[in-house]
């Protein structure tokens, strides 16, 4: 098992309403609570949940529970789902160490010019002490749904070596959590994610 | 599905605060639960109904809040432990009962949760209740932590039997949505049988369950408060971290306990700083609070919406000996702490900050500055919008249509649902007016009778399918009677949708899962003697002839049931598309066409994207649910539908 | 009004609610935004186009006369009474059937029934009745198609609305039977054709009909419910002077109506129009006053022409020369339209100066004036 590097540990999942981030922020915190860690989550819920900006919060320590927010300027790692939310929440929470992964896959939104996604990954390079960008979602399609971005993103999150969680546990969780078929590629999309990060 | 029925004493489970709360009634014993669903209150009843079958107890998705404490006191009378759980709005659904039944007392324990929404992220009014507890005399706990949610709820029970007195429960969104550590307890397996014993133990000759003589249960009632504050004087859920003597005294309760932690951390003030955390918030431990207001000449409220705390404090105070410490008081009256809207940690350190003369910064300036530098444009808000598929888009397109062709100025009064998102871009911002369930229909029964004074505006009133159950069935009623010129459109997605999709009198299920009767709506109406069209909102040309039609009448109300199924609940079932869509790139024209991209700049859809490289539209294979309406609206017939 | 092209906004500030919308359709479906409804131009959602189709081809937006003429007759615009012309006669169908059903001699059916026929056209734009005498745009592909479309009921309807709504792949080749206004609108497409799905290029035979003002759709189909049984009203008629009235045939008699309480539904902007005889159609046709059962027929273009030879070969068509007195007075009433509407545009703008949508040359202003 690995130790935390900083108690709290704090981790921002961010994303847009529908794509999925209370079941990622779920599992990752179940993994934690299995290896006997306090976990706060704090989630956007309602009218935000339709296609709108969301984003979760986790908070991950020994000592003690924290509250549902990460004070602003305070995430240790970024879990973007979104581009343009990733950088939305690097430039509210991060700092001069904070760790990003993050899908470069757009969702645009309604009504508006989305930025040149250049830019934007360009914004988020600029803002991260590390940072990956891997397309999740073109993957997923590969895997023959969308929705298993997530669990490719889950993947890299572990794959990528900064986080306290190793695939054993991540996996425990997921054998939990999918039942029968379902695990099956849930769990091909979270190898894929690890070797995303590898590469 | 949640896993608050799990039979394993001292394992911990990542709850959040409504599951905690739901673990905590199935560990007091409840037979009993019922709700009506609101955010962020429902995922007690989700939890609680989920596992009723299993652990042998009754709970449903009432009609409306007041009927569902209702449903919950009969239980109590007949010596069953209930519990109701509502948002901060059902609890002024629920008040006149309330204000009754507190007066007479109840049998087993009687629950009611209330979740209020600091910032009314999901509500269409921010209110706090704490107050009505204050007012009503009812005793009320408020959790500070997710643990604390599930001890107290089971606790709780005790309580409310021991006064004979029903109890409230006051959480926030912060504790209702977030998820935390829970240590579950036991499961109780005690078999119950319900009597129902009306004598009065005072006067027997009188029925027990009667708010009379009021007068003499309201001396009653101080009574049990001054109990209830001899019991909260040594509860475990106030406490006290910190210095002996403390430069500053925080007193705080719910969500704030772990903001007012967190900010004397962030600001390393441990040493400086004491905290005093309070879970029974009324009656207040009138001695606990004066032996911890000795400790500091200086007193920091901090608390989520209103100076509650800090007005019932200061009341304290002021009956306080002369001799007795005087502390100044920081929150809420002194502008150090919003008096709405959501807390967070940020806003405590920033007034612990200012309080004691501190420079707080959370991260290295000059990245601050980089970040500040970001332009604005790489970060386009995303606007609350329907979800794609919605049928209430089409709804809305087809009523912006027809209210334009009517062109005599009409508009939509409605109320709080989905379709409330129609006040902005999702629907064509034709919901003119939107406050509590039902009141669409009721405003527009006063617009209705206005003809005498020149207006001729044609008013249509919006409902949802569970909102017309709820609420509206009296204002239609009252239009009837009274004959008041409006036209009644009810948005049958077939479910509570905003909430999650939770069944309703029309849906023909219970909320345990049961077939039952379906109130038809229709036949509802008609026996009424009110004109009903029914239509589909996806067939755009046909609503909206509908809608004219109706629009053109003159005379009492007349009813439009738009009747599509929500898109995600068909989707959960169906699990396959309605159809094939995609954008043809030769047909469509793009900037050429004159549309002035229709489809994304007005439609809105977000399923249907603007690819500025091409200059023509997309559809996102990922985000498109394939409903097939974006079809009709295209002039050029480039978005093709085709069946699956 | 200047000479600019501009967007939906303008088109309803400076000519729907200006009072000078004739109702042709012109503007109406060929974007998702302006559509017709019940007597009005509705604009349903806004768009930010700056420069739009709707402005560029209404006919009330400012027209260069010369412009227009040279794209349809190769001159600049002569000002004459009857416009650019390159014979004037009466005819009357030959065809009994059409004869029975038409408003005077049946021209406009015989016309569009041969071009049919002989596969000049595959079908016409016409304005079609309800049973309740609601006027609508109707594509008629056959003979009898277009017999259901004879008659008249004098209200303003959005025949060009149909045009724009043909998909632009479509080869279709079409007649368009219009009024002065529309006529007007159908040249303006002609001079710069459209870039989005409208194509003009399927229009191969304007039909201009004569007019003197149109009727407000709204106001008076709700005059004509209220005062007859509207599906069995079998035709209109406004009977030739010193009459002064408007006739309804019905099972048991025609109903007269005194014209004065008739010209109250005057669309407002007839007042500010300077056309009585569709002057850049191919063919114009109108009655022939006095002479029952006849068409006063305008040929203007080579197109027309050859339709009208053809038809009188072929025998479906009863051609004689318009009696010189007929032909003075019809000039007399298309002069004095012109002059009215002068002197109206004048009052409403204020400003001898501002013709708001008409663009003449000053000579023949001043004569218009004189």
């Amino acid at each position: 098992m690995k130790t935390l590097t900083k108690d709290p540990l704090n981790l921002i999942i961010a994303g847009v309403g529908g794509q999925g981030n209370v079941v990622i922020s779920l599992l990752i915190g179940k993994a934690f609570i299995r290896e006997g860690y306090f976990v706060t989550i704090g989630e956007t819920y309602g009218a935000s949940q339709r296609s709108g900006s969301v984003m979760s919060h986790l908070r991950i320590s020994r000592e003690t529970e924290y509250s549902p927010f990460i004070p602003s300027g305070r995430a240790d790692i970024i879990l973007g789902m979104e581009p343009v939310e990733t950088l939305r929440i690097l430039q509210q929470f991060g700092n001069s160490d904070v760790i990003t992964i993050a899908n470069s896959r757009l969702i645009h939104a309604a009504g508006m010019e989305y930025p040149s996604l250049d830019k934007i990954v360009e914004a988020i390079e600029g803002l991260s002490a590390k940072s990956w960008l891997i397309n999740a979602t073109d993957e997923a399609v590969k895997l023959g749904d969308p929705i298993f971005a997530n669990m490719i993103l889950i993947g890299a999150l572990v794959g990528s070596g900064i986080f306290p969680i190793d695939s054993k546990s991540m996996e425990l969780v997921l054998r939990e959590s999918f039942p029968g078929e379902k695990l099956e590629t849930n769990m091909v999309a979270f190898n894929k994610g690890m070797e995303l990060v590898v590469q | 599905m949640s896993g608050v029925g799990i039979d394993a004493p001292g394992s911990t489970q990542l709850f959040i605060g409504n599951e905690a709360i739901a673990r905590g009634a199935l560990e007091a014993g409840i037979g009993l639960a019922s709700a009506y669903p609101g955010t962020p209150s429902t995922e007690i009843m989700e939890s609680l109904i989920s596992v009723a079958k299993e652990k042998n107890f009754y709970a449903e998705w009432s009609i409306n809040e007041k009927v569902a404490l209702e449903v919950a006191a009969g239980a109590s009378f007949a010596g069953i432990r209930a519990i109701t759980s509502m948002k901060q709005n059902g609890v002024n659904v629920v008040f006149d009962f309330l204000a009754n039944i507190v007066m007479s007392g109840i049998g087993a324990g009687l629950i009611l949760v209330s979740c209020d929404d600091p910032s009314a992220i999901s509500s269409s009014n921010e209110q706090d209740t704490r107050h009505i507890a204050k007012w009503l005399d009812i005793p009320l706990l408020e959790p500070g932590t997710f643990q604390e949610a599930k001890d107290m709820t089971k606790w709780a029970f005790d309580l409310a039997e021991e006064l004979n007195s029903i109890c409230m429960i006051r959480s926030v969104t912060r504790i209702a949505h977030a998820r935390g550590n829970v240590t579950l307890g036991e499961l109780p397996k005690k078999e119950q049988k319900a009597h129902f014993d009306s004598i009065c133990p005072v006067v027997p000759t009188l029925p027990k369950f009667i708010p009379y003589p009021s007068a003499w249960l309201h001396s009653q009632l101080h009574a049990k408060l001054d109990k209830a504050r001899e019991l909260f004087e040594s509860s475990p859920f106030n406490w006290y971290t910190g210095p002996e003597e403390a430069e500053l005294l925080l007193i705080t309760c719910g969500s704030c306990w772990l903001y007012s932690l967190e900010a004397v951390n962030a600001l390393k003030l441990e040493s400086k700083v004491g905290i005093l955390k309070l879970g029974t918030i009324w009656p207040l431990p009138q001695k606990l609070i004066e032996t911890h207001l000795g400790k500091s000449q200086k007193i920091l409220m901090v608390e989520e919406i209103d100076p509650f705390l800090e007005g019932s404090i200061k009341e304290l105070v002021a009956d306080l000996p002369p001799d007795s410490p005087h502390p100044r008081f920081y929150g809420k009256h002194s502008g150090h702490i919003n008096a709405y809207g959501e807390l967070n940690p940020d806003m405590v350190i920033e007034a612990i900050a200012k309080i004691m003369g501190l420079a707080y910064q959370p991260r290295d300036p000059e990245y601050s500055k980089k970040a500040e530098e970001v332009p604005i444009t790489y970060m386009p808000p995303r606007i609350m919008t329907f979800c794609p598929g919605c049928p209430h888009r089409a709804a809305f397109w087809a009523i912006k249509n027809a209210l334009r062709l009517d062109g005599r100025d009409g508009f939509v009064t409605g109320d709080i649902g989905c379709y409330s998102m129609a006040i902005g871009p999702a629907g064509f911002f034709q919901e003119r007016t939107m406050y509590c369930m039902g009141a669409g229909a009721g405003v527009a029964n006063g617009l209705g009778k206005l003809g005498q004074f020149g207006f001729n505006q044609p008013v249509l009133a919006v409902c949802g399918d569970s909102t017309f159950f709820h609420a509206t069935i009296p204002a239609l009623i009252n239009g009837i009677y009274n004959q008041s010129n409006f036209t009644l459109i009810i948005l049958d997605n077939n479910a509570t949708a905003m909430t999650g999709f939770q069944p309703h009198p029309g849906t023909g299920v219970t909320g345990m899962g049961e077939t039952t009767r379906a109130v038809d709506m229709e036949a509802l109406c008609h026996s009424l003697g009110v004109q009903v069209e029914v239509c589909d909102p996806f067939d755009l040309e046909n609503t909206t002839a509908t809608l004219l039609k109706a629009l053109a009448q003159d005379g009492g109300p007349r009813v439009v049931i738009m009747r599509r199924e929500c898109e995600l609940v068909r989707a959960r079932r169906d699990k396959k598309p309605l159809y094939k869509v995609h954008v043809d790139p030769d047909k469509c024209l793009g900037e050429a066409c004159g549309c002035d991209r229709l489809c994304t700049r007005v439609f809105g859809c977000q399923g249907m994207v603007w690819d500025s490289e091409s200059g023509k539209a997309n559809i996102d294979e990922t985000i498109c649910t394939s409903c097939g309406v974006c079809a009709d609206i295209c002039p050029q017939g480039a978005i093709i539908r085709e069946a699956v | 009004m200047d000479m600019k092209v501009k967007g939906s906004k303008e088109l309803l500030t400076e000519v729907t609610d200006a009072g000078l919308c004739t109702l042709c359709g012109a503007c109406a479906g060929g974007c998702p935004y302006l559509v017709s409804y019940k007597g009005r131009i509705v604009l349903l959602d806004s768009c930010t186009l700056s420069e739009g189709q709707c402005y560029q081809y209404c006919p009330r937006t400012y027209t260069d006369m010369d412009v227009i003429s040279q794209r349809v007759f190769g001159t600049p615009y002569s000002g004459d009474e009857l416009g650019t012309t390159k014979e004037v006669l009466m005819a009357r169908s030959t065809d009994g059937h059409i004869k029975e059903r038409a408003q005077y001699g049946g021209t406009v059916t015989t016309l569009l029934s041969l071009a049919l026929e002989e596969g000049l056209i595959d079908g016409a734009i016409l304005t079609k009745m309800s049973d309740d005498k609601t006027p609508s745009a109707f594509l008629a592909r056959s003979r009898e198609e277009m017999l259901k479309c004879a008659g008249s009921n004098y209200m303003a309807c959005p025949v060009l609305q149909a045009l724009n709504g043909i998909p632009k792949d479509s080869e279709q080749r079409l007649a368009v039977v219009a009024m002065p206004c529309q006529v007007l609108a159908l040249s303006k497409m002609r001079e710069e054709p459209p870039q989005n799905r409208v194509n003009i290029g399927n229009v191969k035979l304007v039909v201009g009909l004569f007019c003197t003002w149109a009727l407000s759709p709204d106001g008076f189909h709700q005059f004509l419910k209220e005062n007859l049984d509207l599906p069995q009203v079998t035709k209109f008629d406004i009977p030739p002077p010193p009459a002064n009235i408007f006739e309804a045939y019905t099972p048991s008699g025609k109903i007269s109506f005194p014209l004065d309480e008739i010209r109250k539904f005057v669309m407002p902007a007839c007042a500010c129009c300077l056309d009585m005889t569709s002057e850049f159609a191919d063919i114009s046709v109108g009655s022939v006053e006095g002479i029952e059962g006849w068409n006063t027929v305008i040929i203007r273009t080579d197109v027309g022409a050859q339709l009208i030879e053809m038809a009188k070969e072929k025998g479906k068509l009863e051609v004689d020369i318009l009696p010189p007195e007929n032909l003075a007075h019809l000039k007399e009433a298309s002069l004095l339209k012109k002059k009215r509407a002068l002197q109206e545009i004048i009052t409403r703008s204020g400003d001898r100066n501002n013709l708001l949508y008409v663009g003449l040359q000053q000579s023949i202003i001043d004569r218009l004036l004189a």
